[in-house]
């Protein structure tokens, strides 16, 4: 991938400071990315995702311009704290964040508190994880101060639009929530283009003690992007995490989720839903490290899969020595509307602690034809019948989304998804 | 209302209807009896319009015009319901939603104004006491949780929100215990109306205990071998299928 070194330059943190400390850091990331290179089938945990062809393309930064309106369509969600980035550049007069919350930008994070980002910046497993340290253009830092209580939502979307050339974005987004804290966060990707772009994002959280936060990832990017994530959760002593991932967009998706129950009593709720079409690959490789006694640990992931599209679930749990009391849950459910589309599911266990309480499920099925006729011959046709059957098996999974005004967004996500599936 | 007239029918190759012959009038209630394997819900199947059947010959007749080519849908909206042997859970798909759906799909096709969330719950409420049910059960999801009784009971419930012309019961009385097969009975005595027919499917006399059926009928292997009033129901009780073979 030549353009990565082309590019490199222009990150915006190359050679911030003069002690060309962050430099050799990013020139370090790239040498580390580049020993192995992209995966492809070869690479075991990427097997059904083969990114190679990011070899043979090229992509530039995206312009770094203030738009002076708001896109249309825009994804807004109400009451919600908005922070906006069009093409990675933050948007600063199109966002308003309450004063209780601290955020700033990578480049200000940068200037503040090197440090922070130098550790994030080591050599990693994840190639692309590496690549986005070496050319990490945008992001964001949000702080939430302990004991504080924030209750709209912060709402950042990502917003891909208006380019002429094949476009990258390698945001960082470092969250941290401290201890007794609670706050929402909706960390959205949305895309409106023709034209080729790749998103690969690192996020890294971090919940205190007895925090609690509700993440909601949402990718809708276009569909003819690449999107990738790296998302990291790490949880202190009681720590709640409620998480939610959405994607319905890019035309290869790959996300790793890692979950760290770093102390007693920690709990994460990881769940998930890929709406793919088209030969869409929607792709979540998920490892929930249980380090500690007393944590629960609860995943369902949901996947529609129409036409020829690829829906891939990886879930790994660990059960550390020392995590005895452990209640760990994994389930995959997958419904192929069509006889092209495929799923692989593989829930691992991995457990060195003697008394827990584990389980892990997989199913794939089609819709049933039964349920079908039943709702027919009670007069509803079958087009409706056949989008309630799959609403139903997809609303499932938006429970846990307790915000009402998110919880209608991806809702009414869902229902736009399906009127469009070419369902009859 | 309904005229069957020398239907036979097959799944996957194997004749299953060989000729069957039933006239159902306005008003009338009719039960089939028969034994298991006899034919009797793919007949009551085949008028509801599930296509996993092959109909071979004859002719189905609804207020005199023909509706084997009808989608189930259509034929629902027109007035025909069948009340399943074994009701579908449909996971996700809330109770509530589910029937008013189907309410408001077939008052637009009558051309009345749907109706609202509160006016089916008003109407709702009524009809879950006619059939005994406690309102938890519209706000899970379709038959799921439910009790085999509760299942049927459902159905009941959407036979009398619906309000169909012709409701075929296909052995709703089967695994209901005594006060279940009462409210059963009195749900479909309270939509007994001289312009409605009901065709009842079933194993045993017990359900005729509590509704009178004008015409009895008894289908062995894919015919219907004999048709009697109450009387027959009566002697199948006591005598059995048996005496009727060959």
């Amino acid at each position: 991938m030549k353009f990565l070194e082309k590019e490199i330059k222009n990150s915006p943190l190359f050679g911030f400071d003069k002690s060309v400390n962050t430099k050799s850091l990013q020139m370090k990331a790239l040498k580390e990315f580049n020993k192995y290179g992209l995966p492809n089938k070869s690479w075991e945990d990427w097997k059904y995702s083969d990114f190679s062809l990011l070899n043979n393309m090229s992509f530039r930064f995206g312009l770094r311009k203030n738009i002076s309106t708001l896109p249309n369509p825009f994804p807004h969600i109400k009451d919600s704290n908005q922070i906006v980035f069009f093409n990675g550049h933050y948007q600063k007069n199109h966002s308003s964040i309450n004063n209780k919350i601290s955020i700033e930008t990578i480049d200000e994070t940068y200037k503040e508190n090197p440090e922070l980002i130098h550790k994030i910046f080591s050599p990693n497993t994840n190639p692309f994880h590496n690549i986005n340290s070496a050319m990490i253009n945008t992001g964001l830092t949000i702080i939430i101060n302990d004991n504080e209580i924030i209750n709209e939502p912060i709402h950042i979307i990502n917003y891909a639009s208006d380019i002429d050339e094949p476009t990258m974005n390698h945001p960082l987004f470092i969250i941290k929530l401290g201890s007794n804290s609670e706050a929402t966060i909706i960390e959205h990707y949305y895309g409106s283009t023709n034209i080729e772009y790749w998103v690969n994002a690192v996020t890294k959280i971090e919940l205190q003690k007895n925090s609690s936060l509700n993440h909601i990832r949402l990718q809708e990017d276009a569909n003819e992007s690449y999107h990738i994530a790296d998302t990291e959760y790490v949880l202190e002593e009681d720590a709640q995490l409620n998480s939610f991932h959405y994607a319905s967009g890019a035309n290869l998706y790959r996300q790793n989720i890692n979950v760290n129950l770093n102390d007693i009593g920690a709990s994460s709720s990881m769940n998930g839903l890929c709406l793919s079409n088209a030969k869409q690959k929607h792709d979540h490789f998920i490892t929930v490290n249980h380090l500690k006694e007393k944590c629960t640990s609860n995943q369902l992931f949901k996947y529609v899969l129409s036409d020829a599209a690829l829906g891939i679930f990886n879930g790994r749990v660990i059960v550390k020595k020392d995590a005895q009391k452990t209640d760990a849950k994994q389930s995959t459910k997958n419904l192929l509307l069509n006889n092209k589309a495929a799923a692989h599911s593989n829930p691992q266990l991995e457990i060195y602690a003697d008394d827990v309480k584990c389980s892990h499920g997989s199913t794939t099925g089609q819709l049933d034809n039964n349920a079908i006729f039943y709702m027919r011959s009670r007069g509803i046709d079958s087009k409706t019948a056949h989008l309630l059957l799959i609403n139903g098996f997809a609303s499932e999974v938006l429970k846990i989304i307790s915000n009402k005004n998110i919880n209608k967004y991806v809702n009414d996500q869902l229902s736009y998804w399906l009127n469009n599936a070419g369902i009859t | 209302m309904l005229e069957i007239k020398n239907l036979k029918a097959s799944i996957k190759g194997k004749e299953i209807l060989k000729g069957i012959n039933l006239n159902v009038n306005n008003g009338e209630i009719h039960a089939i009896m028969g034994r298991n394997g006899s034919g009797k819900s793919t007949l009551a199947n085949i008028i509801a319009g599930r296509d996993s059947y092959n109909v071979t010959s004859g002719e189905i007749l609804y207020n005199n015009r023909s509706i084997l080519n009808d989608t189930p849908e259509q034929r629902a909206l027109e007035g025909i319901f069948m009340s399943f042997q074994y009701p579908v859970i449909i996971p996700g798909v809330n109770n509530t939603y589910f029937l008013k759906a189907a309410l408001n799909a077939k008052r637009k096709h009558q051309g009345k104004a749907e109706l609202d969330a509160v006016q089916f719950l008003d109407l709702i409420r009524k009809k879950l006491q006619i059939v005994g049910m406690e309102e938890k059960y519209l706000h899970r999801a379709v038959n799921d949780g439910f009790s085999g009784g509760e299942k049927k009971r459902n159905e009941i419930l959407q036979m009398i929100t619906l309000e169909p012309t012709l409701s075929i019961l296909d052995e709703t009385d089967s695994g209901l215990d005594i006060d279940a097969l009462k409210v059963v009975a009195e749900g479909v005595n309270n939509y007994r109306q001289n312009d409605r027919a009901i065709v009842i499917i079933t194993h045993y006399q017990r359900i005729l205990r509590y509704l009178e059926a004008d015409h009895v009928h008894v289908l062995i292997d894919g015919k219907i071998a004999k048709s009697g009033g109450e009387e027959l129901a009566a002697t199948l009780e006591e005598k059995g299928y048996g005496w009727l073979d060959n």
